[in-house]
């Protein structure tokens, strides 16, 4: 397997990388599927979706993939009366956030580790925790640290 | 050397088999995603990459298929074999509610009511579930008459040793839990563990 690309979010203003894919659990969840090709071992999923927290919700702000048959698909393709803009109320997990460095290159999924996560822990759509966690710095030798806050 | 010629001929006739099948299946690639795959891997605009990936490495390829094709063909039976052989692994035990992850009995009204999704940027529609509201009108559509409708939450452990809680509805017939219909779904670490027995003994007062 290939590392792949993750998600896009907008958090606190910054454009970061998410290594989580909350569209998957709407899926599975019940949501219409409309099938995406996957043509490329970097994207399995076949879709790359684009995020944005306001007000501590999280999001669906654009999508960029490609349906079978070779169409290209946009968020109106799954949420056809929410075209610019979905709430991701059926989500509930965490999402990590990689931060800072590289420090070990993993050939799968998003295995990659960095000098820090960013967790965000979500309820129902709604972030309700954040908490750091350090995994050493490129220069250094690993170290691991956990600190939790509410947001 | 008639059989050199004619081990070089079937090697070309291989090429071509590989190189159809190749172009037969390939896709193209939406615009967006090549761009985005550009700007992942910015190597890709440089000549000496490009020469590397357009010239090189399909020369290569075309000679190593037509000097080898007997070890071409081997691994692609070998691959359809394999392929045939992978339909026996085994599959992952599908989740199911158990009668001692059953919470509270609810009407079909109560849960609508305590699941309406409402969203100050109007980005969900304010229906019980929002945008999962035709899923969960599907889900009541397979409900028998006298069934009744439970919520639960249920730990669940993934064949490959993730642990996941599982929360929602299911419809419980003569006392069996039948079809579910989620609003939770997430990984849980281990340290949560000990929560979920409260959970699990709340649900042994249901009757029946």
């Amino acid at each position: 397997m290939t590392a792949q690309i993750a998600e896009r979010l907008n958090y606190q203003g910054n454009d970061v990388a998410m290594c989580t894919n909350p569209l998957s659990d709407y899926f599975a969840m019940g949501g219409v599927n409309p099938r995406f090709e996957s043509n490329c071992t970097a994207l399995w999923r076949g879709y790359v979706g684009s995020w944005e927290i306001v007000n501590a919700r999280l999001y669906l702000i654009g999508l960029n993939g490609t349906l079978e048959g070779g169409a290209e698909a946009s968020l109106a393709t799954i949420f056809p009366d929410y075209p610019d803009r979905v709430f991701a109320h059926w989500y509930s997990g965490t999402i990590r956030i990689p931060q800072g460095k590289q420090l070990e290159y993993v050939h799968m999924g998003y295995g990659s580790t960095f000098e820090r996560d960013l967790f965000l822990d979500v309820e129902r759509g709604v972030v309700v925790a954040t908490r750091v966690r350090h995994n050493g710095t490129a220069e250094s030798e690993n170290a691991l640290k956990v600190t939790k806050s509410a947001p | 050397m008639i059989y050199l010629y004619w081990y070089l001929g079937i090697g070309v006739v291989v090429l071509a088999v590989v190189y159809g099948a190749h172009r037969l299946t390939k896709e193209k690639k939406s615009e967006s995603l090549r761009d985005l795959l550009e700007a992942v891997n910015p190597d890709g605009k440089k000549l000496s990459y490009r020469i590397l990936n357009n010239f090189v490495a399909p020369v290569l390829a075309v000679i190593l298929v037509v000097a080898v094709w007997p070890v071409v063909v081997y691994m692609q039976v070998k691959e359809l074999f394999q392929k045939k052989e992978s339909n026996g692994f085994p599959e992952e035990r599908e989740f199911a509610v158990e009668r001692e992850q059953l919470l509270e009995r609810l009407t079909e009204q109560e849960i609508e009511r305590r699941e309406v999704v409402t969203d100050p940027l109007k980005a969900a529609p304010e229906l019980p579930f929002g945008h999962l509201h035709a899923a969960w009108q599907e889900f009541l559509k397979g409900r028998a008459d006298g069934a009744e409708l439970w919520s639960f939450s249920a730990r669940w452990q993934t064949m490959w040793g993730r642990k996941e809680l599982r929360c929602g509805y299911v419809v419980v017939q003569d006392g069996a839990p039948g079809t579910h219909f989620l609003t939770v779904w997430k990984d849980i670490p281990d340290e949560a563990e000990a929560d979920g027995s409260a959970k699990q003994e709340r649900a042994k007062d249901i009757p029946g």
